[in-house]
């Protein structure tokens, strides 16, 4: 992002020195304000209900509350008791192995879709609209359909799996099977997306290479492992970065689909500050700490994978 | 790329596309892929749609049948009389247009502050609007309901509404797009004797139509879909948008699958729509941003 690039002509300097009429010095003490003026709405909207939260939300995480009325200080008893809970490691390990899996599959399929599509002339349009259309369908509908389709008994995908011999594998009730069916479902919603990032960054590459390659004589998969992906690792790590925080953040589509079950073995961080904070028994500290927990993870992967992959870059 | 030769306006030809010379067999292989994979995309959807024309006793039918026998709109009409759908409806409506307006609204006047303005400060606070970029509502969910709570927003449609109107993404594109007017069309405005709100409202605003056109549709897109800070605010049943009505009477079991299904259908609706109609812009306006 080109958050450093000085601001074209600034307005008050263009000014022509021939001196305008006396009303400028007006015009100008009302420049001076007017700026604030303008920021102020949206930066008070940002403070109250995101920079005011961030920074309380370190200092809720030291309180417990029963109720979410009454808070007691506990010191750092949260984390202590957070960090000893079998439940919580749980769902870190369920979010960890659901975050993995998630984004390689993503980045594997999203860069094979985007190739794919890159080299297809006829029909691209519609094929990039068909496999852009789940990004756009609400979460908790997808989980509803999904997890229709994937019923046991009349579900569309066992009809399938029974009528070529393979039975009814109970997709949504043996834990490694429910937690392989969520993240392919979270692939399938976010794929398209993914790829349309990776596609545009795939037309900015120079034609010319490939022409130079093409006259060198390299075949089809040469081209693509030594001049194609090195040339797109930086959409390639724009892609890591966003599919990463977007599997953290996953919470919708799972509510639905398997509400986190069975046994809470789809149960992730984001569900778990949700019941922990609004489902009773309420456990306000446990929520708060946790929420901490993923800020921190969330900000330390993001910063990792921004510098690891400058690092490449530079080499 | 730096390796830029005479030649490199040719790029736009066809044939950019990368690796030339496909044998017909890849180009077969190629094709038959990405139809089996949209299929896969495709399929869950329609087998959605054609069912909720399908009455309960043969949606419980084995094998389901494909195309609805005895189409019907029952399920439909038996969902909009036993729930408040219509409730439902109207409040994920009220919010998505009133959020859209209000994010446009102060995303771009802040955005204009940003991209037109030189004040001690601007810097810090363009860099501090970048930052919150990193703190998603996921993580903040309790201190942030907490601040709702206590104005008193929980269960009003304001509260969902609001807290996220302020999008550091929005007044970042809106602020990109405004460093490219000429200053010379605010300056003359100025000489003319326009007062600085007018300026903003009458010559920026509609000079910035494409990227207000791109901003809003992912408002719409995103505040139709947001199911997690409405699930927390609205409680009471008179404020749940469509995706929280639809998760809590899934998660009670009591309703039949029939009236959800429709339910659903109803809710992608008008996004489908929205997509079909607008395709273009919403693709090249992701491609160009990484946004959605």
């Amino acid at each position: 992002m080109s958050t450093t690039t000085a601001v074209a002509g600034a307005p008050e300097t263009g000014r022509p020195p021939t001196g305008p009429p006396p009303r400028a010095t007006a015009a100008r003490s009302r420049n001076r304000w007017a700026p604030w003026l303008f920021v102020a709405p949206n930066m008070l909207v940002f403070l109250v209900f995101t920079i005011w939260p961030a920074i309380n939300g370190f200092n809720i995480s030291f309180y417990d509350s029963r109720n979410g009325r009454t808070f007691t200080p506990v010191g750092t008893g949260n984390y202590t008791r957070i960090l000893g809970d079998d439940e919580f490691w749980g769902v870190v390990r369920h979010t960890v192995v659901f975050v993995v899996a998630f984004v390689v599959v993503t980045m594997v399929l999203a860069t094979a879709l985007a190739l794919l599509l890159n080299a297809q002339q006829r029909g691209r349009g519609v094929l990039r609209a068909a496999y852009f259309l789940p990004v756009l369908l609400s979460p908790v509908v997808v989980g509803l359909i999904w997890g229709w389709a994937l019923e046991r008994r009349v579900g569309l995908v066992n009809t399938i799996t029974e009528a070529i011999g393979l039975g009814q594998p109970g997709w949504l009730i043996d834990p490694t099977l429910a937690m392989t069916c969520t993240v392919l479902v979270g692939v399938w919603t976010h794929l398209g997306f993914y790829a349309l990032i990776l596609l545009s960054g795939l037309q900015g590459i120079d034609g010319n290479v490939y022409e130079a390659a093409r006259l060198d004589g390299s075949s089809t998969w040469q081209t693509i492992r030594l001049i194609t992906l090195p040339l797109l690792r930086p959409t390639m790590l724009v892609v890591l970065i966003l599919s990463t925080i977007t599997g953290f953040q996953a919470f919708d589509f799972i509510y639905t689909l398997t509400g986190g079950g069975p046994t809470g073995s789809t149960t992730l961080i984001v569900q778990y500050i949700y019941e922990q904070a609004f489902e009773s028994p309420i456990r306000y500290g446990l929520a708060s700490a946790a929420g901490v927990i993923l800020f921190v993870t969330i900000f330390g992967i993001t910063l990792l994978n921004y510098l690891l992959g400058r690092r490449q870059e530079a080499v | 790329m730096t390796t830029a030769t005479p030649t490199a306006p040719s790029t736009a030809s066809p044939d950019n596309s990368g690796v030339r010379t496909p044998p017909s067999t890849g180009s077969i292989i190629r094709a038959t892929l990405l139809v089996a994979g949209a299929i896969v995309m495709l399929i869950p959807v329609v087998w959605a749609v054609l069912s909720s024309f399908k009455d309960t006793s043969e949606l419980a039918q084995r094998p389901p049948t494909i195309l609805p026998q005895d189409p019907t709109f029952s399920n439909y009409t038996e969902a909009l009389t036993s729930f408040s759908f219509l409730t439902y409806f109207k409040n994920s409506v009220v919010v998505t247009v009133a959020a859209t307006a209000l994010t446009l609204l102060i995303n771009s006047m802040a955005a204009f502050a940003l991209a037109k303005y030189n004040f001690r400060g601007r810097n810090a606070l363009f860099l501090l609007t970048l930052a919150t970029i990193m703190i998603p509502l996921q993580v903040i969910l309790i201190p942030v309901y907490q601040v709702v709570a206590n104005l008193g927003l929980v269960n009003s449609l304001w509260g969902l509404i609001i807290p996220p109107a302020a999008t550091p993404t929005g007044v970042f594109l809106l602020r990109q797009y405004m460093l490219t007017i000429p200053d010379d069309l605010i300056e003359a405005a100025r000489i003319d004797g326009a007062s600085e709100w007018r300026i903003f409202w009458r010559i920026i605003m509609p000079l910035c139509r494409p990227a207000l056109a791109v901003v809003a549709i992912f408002s719409i897109i995103w505040r139709w879909n947001d199911f997690l800070w409405p699930l927390i605010v609205a409680q009471d049943e008179s404020v749940y948008t469509l995706p929280v009505a639809l998760a809590r009477f899934n998660g009670q079991q009591v309703v039949p699958f029939n009236l959800v299904l429709a339910m659903s259908v109803l809710t992608i609706l008008p996004v489908v729509i929205i997509f079909l109609v607008l395709q273009r812009h919403i693709l090249t306006g992701i491609a160009q941003t990484g946004l959605k």
